[in-house]
């Protein structure tokens, strides 16, 4: 039902969901009152509506209204199938949802420790779960584990699934937004959100959880600033060996820093794991347009052989597809033995791609991934990376009333697995904010209701996303200064085991509520600091009276001597 | 002012003194202008033009009325808190944690723009809004209109709030509607703008139905005032139009103590105040707070609070109880004060 002063002035588009922009229009049916409306139906949006429809008081309070282009019933009705993996796993630290309890857990995989090296100089730094720091700052009787690895759709069933049962939310799915318009009142317009199926929602509070290209930043007015990296996501399910038993079991996530991009590797059950691999456009093309194999040849090799190497194999796959013939497995993997044996890599050694991954492993097995056997057939995809920041998350003015979460308000380098759980923080940030201003009588949709949740996340997002391109930067670098100083600095903070579970806990390996507060942390962290210095200063006042003590003996034993020689 | 005895003039008092003394010279000639005054009306013609100027900026919360609406959840925090201590000290099982002023008759004195009525109606109070400047109810009307939430009539649930408006004064009010008609009478930041602050304070207390609630928020009268609210609000920072305020006319918190210590409330002539008729029903008057204990009244008789601004978070602050040397920095400038009227 297209209302024809719509379609005066539309501009179709053909992205995710089209959306016009209107200043005046009529609408010829009454709009119906809504309290929240959420544009957007992914991970963020059915967290927010999880949270409100989760407090009581909420509940009660608000009508709340979910809109999703997307068909939600066929996510509520996924059912796991047993040997394939969907891509867009993700990583998720232990938040309390209220909704976890849904979530298949058997489809889950928890992420005990983290090995991150450097691609040129092999200088390493391990986060483990299993830390003396970690397990005091874990709450007490919970497994200690730093974050859980789970498929999108797991986790968008289970919050379906908590929303169905609260039965809070108007859910309507497989409708569009057409347009958002701002209502023509004296003295501040609502927003008007015009579906395709013909309603018109009067929102108190329009909610922008539509990822990248959010229809409702555009409403809203916010500018965002950012940049294209020139770097392609890849990412797909691989299926290897299981870990032997004397190895840890795999729950243990590898990440490589190479100069074209940082390749992860992380485990979603015993057999199959995932892969993100951030490389150049071009190298990213070439390897999906190549065989399987190939590019599970590549996998291994990337995480094995030295980086001069690697440049060798990347430009031998460069130049077989431009040359019309793209290389074949057998080919490659003649390439990578003789590359192997240039490097003598012994091919019993973990580092070989000939190892065998039954058996004794050898002694550095565990520094590596296993190895890559095969790929989940359609499973391999890419996306460009961005980073991008919206301006504010709360409009203003014209665009008042509106609120932006998740990726509608800030994309991120994959590199930290941050993105989601900058998302859920957000959805966190806001539904306490509104439950707040529920309890004062406040009106949710206006400026003095919202601003504490900008405050509290703005920055909060600002940090992680600095921090994730600027490693990203850093690790692009191939000047040896630069690869002297950044392995240098990662050598020394691997040794420091407070900052560690500082950053663990920054990036949020425990469940917020359970979080110790700030001026407790530091209070712990200065405790700890205190102790290993205690421990440094009595370890060099042993090591000075052991060296004044060789000293002394043999000046003594120079002395004895003269004085020997000298009787004679 | 409010105190009894001998007034000494603190140096700092006499500038603004003289400033006092033009307003009031220019406000007798403004006399014959003013639109809803009677001979005992508290209501100040030159601080209704003043607001009335403005009444356009109520609604925009980076305009004029900024911090007035950041201080209006803590306002929120302080009266939700009340009614809930007190109903909960009376009765558990009728506090109502969701709506806690739902079936209370609720009256905001000077309601200006309507920021703490919609509040109120929103808790689920039955509230009333009136001020004496035509334009503050006619923005606070409008923007309450599209609210679908704030009806001027309950609809299905009978809990929910409703809201409406009146351009009249607290002496019309009491006039209409007769002495005790209201659960909570709340007054923010008026009595500070009103000429006679005992009477209009025995007015709203007047309203005040026995065991209801009389909230009010003003500024106290100390140097840190001055500085704050008319120095670096007013001329250095321009937060506020220059003239908001008069320093003079700010009450201390241990002056509204000792009103609602000393003065017998309902006044025995309340029922003659406006020539209305006496009812039959005796009240019994007494001051509403029985004796101070170390200079502060009891829990359940009245409470003085402080707010803070904290520019660092952009946010007031509720300065907790107790709190060392409260009436030094705490209930230095803005504070809230709350008394109860004794069950018969």
């Amino acid at each position: 039902m297209l209302r024809s002063a719509a379609r005066v002035g539309a501009i179709g588009r053909n992205t995710k969901r089209a959306y016009v922009l209107l200043r005046r229009a009529a609408s010829t049916s009454a709009p119906q009152e809504t309290d929240v409306v959420i544009v957007g139906g992914g991970p963020a949006g059915l967290a927010l509506a999880s949270a409100l429809s989760s407090s009581a008081l909420a509940r009660s309070a608000l009508k709340v209204v979910l809109v999703e282009a997307g068909d939600l019933s066929k996510v509520a009705g996924w059912v796991p199938p047993p040997v394939t993996w969907r891509d867009k796993s993700l990583t998720l630290k232990p938040q309390e949802i209220g909704a976890w309890n849904y979530v298949e857990d058997g489809r889950t995989c928890p992420i005990d420790e983290m090995q991150i090296w450097d691609g040129i100089s092999d200088a390493r730094i391990t986060f483990s779960a299993h830390d003396d720091h970690a397990i005091a700052f874990s709450p007490p009787g919970a497994p200690s584990q730093m974050s859980r690895m789970t498929e999108n759709l797991n986790l968008q069933r289970a919050l379906l699934r908590h929303l169905h049962e609260t039965s809070a939310v108007e859910i309507a799915d497989k409708v569009k937004v057409q347009s958002i318009q701002r209502e023509e009142r004296e003295g501040g317009g609502w927003p008007l959100v015009h579906l395709s199926d013909g309603r018109v929602l009067r929102a108190r509070l329009l909610v922008g959880a539509d990822g990248f290209n959010s229809p409702v930043r555009a409403y809203a007015g916010i500018q965002s600033y950012g940049w294209a990296y020139d770097t392609t996501a890849v990412v797909a399910t691989l299926f290897h060996h299981p870990r032997t038993s004397f190895q840890a079991p795999n729950t243990v996530a590898y990440q490589r820093f190479l100069p074209t991009g940082p390749i992860a590797f992380l485990p979603l059950s015993p057999t199959a794991s995932s892969l993100v691999w951030s490389t150049k456009p071009h190298l990213a093309k070439a390897l999906l347009a190549s065989d399987p194999g190939v590019l599970a040849s590549m996998i291994n090799v990337a995480f094995r052989l030295p980086e001069v190497s690697l440049r060798y194999l990347h430009n031998v796959i460069l130049d077989a597809a431009s040359s019309g013939a793209p290389i074949t497995t057998e080919k490659l993997q003649q390439e990578i033995a003789w590359r192997e044996r240039s490097h003598s890599i012994d091919s019993r050694s973990a580092y070989s791609l000939a190892a065998d991954p039954t058996g004794v492993p050898p002694a550095d097995a565990d520094l590596l991934p296993p190895l890559v056997t095969s790929i989940q057939p359609g499973s391999a995809a890419s996306f460009p990376l961005r980073f991008n920041h919206a301006d504010e998350y709360i409009g203003d003015g014209p665009g008042a009333r509106t609120v932006l979460v998740g990726d509608a308000a800030h994309t991120i380098h994959p590199l930290a697995g941050q993105g989601l759980n900058m998302g859920l923080g957000d959805v966190e940030a806001l539904s306490q904010c509104i439950h707040q201003a529920l309890l004062t009588g406040g009106d949710i949709g206006s400026r003095t209701a919202l601003l504490p949740y900008a405050r509290a996340r703005y920055f909060e997002n600002h940090k992680i996303m600095a921090a994730c391109d600027k490693l990203h930067k850093l690790y692009s670098a191939t000047a040896e200064p630069v690869v002297w100083a950044r392995s240098v600095g990662v050598e020394v903070l691997n040794e420091l085991d407070s900052v560690k579970a500082a950053m663990m806990l920054a990036a949020g390996s425990r469940p917020s509520r359970a979080r110790p507060s700030g001026a407790q942390l530091g209070a712990n962290l200065a405790a700890t600091g205190l102790e290993s210095l205690a421990r440094g200063v009595s370890g060099v006042r042993t090591l000075t009276e052991g060296v004044a003590n060789l000293a002394g003996a043999g000046v003594q034993r120079l002395l004895q001597t003269l004085s020997d020689s000298q009787r004679r | 002012m409010l105190r009894a005895g001998p007034v000494s003039t603190p140096r700092w008092a006499s500038a603004v003194r003289a400033r006092s003394i033009r307003a009031a010279h220019a406000e007798t000639q403004r006399a014959r202008l003013s639109s809803v005054a009677g001979s005992q009306s508290s209501v100040n013609p030159e601080e209704i033009a003043h607001f009335s100027r403005l009444s356009q900026q109520w609604w925009d919360e980076r305009g004029e009325f900024g911090l007035l609406h950041k201080m209006n959840p803590v306002r929120m925090q302080f009266i939700r808190n009340k009614v809930l201590e007190i109903q909960r000290e009376e009765d558990e099982s009728s506090a109502n944690e969701t709506l806690p002023l739902s079936g209370l008759d609720v009256v905001d004195v000077g309601c200006g723009g309507g920021l703490l009525c919609e509040s109120l109606a929103r808790l689920g109070g039955r509230t009333l809004g009136i001020d004496a400047s035509s334009s503050n109810i006619a923005i606070a009307s409008l923007h309450a209109a599209g609210d679908p939430a704030l009806a001027s009539t309950s609809t299905s649930a009978k809990s929910k709030g409703t809201l409406s408006y009146e351009h009249t004064s607290v002496e019309e009010l009491l006039a209409q509607r007769g002495p005790a008609s209201f659960d909570v009478v709340c007054s923010m930041e008026v009595i500070e703008h009103v000429d006679n602050p005992r009477m209009f304070l025995t007015n709203c207390a007047t309203l005040v139905k026995p065991g209801g609630h009389l909230f009010l928020s003003t500024i106290a009268r100390t140097p840190l005032s001055y500085f704050l609210t008319i120095f670096a609000a007013e001329h250095l920072l321009r937060l506020v139009t220059p003239g908001t305020h008069t320093h003079s006319k700010y009450i201390n918190p241990d002056e509204m103590t000792d009103f609602f210590l000393s003065t017998p409330l309902p006044p025995d002539n309340a029922m003659s105040l406006n020539g209305a008729q006496a009812t039959t029903q005796q009240q019994a008057s007494r001051p509403w707070i029985s004796r101070l204990y170390g200079g502060a009244p009891l829990r359940t008789e009245a409470e003085i609070r402080g707010m803070v601004y904290l520019p660092w978070k952009g946010e007031w602050m509720l300065v907790p109880r107790g709190a060392p040397g409260a009436s030094v920095w705490a209930e230095a400038c803005n504070y809230l004060f709350w008394v109860r009227r004794p069950l018969e």
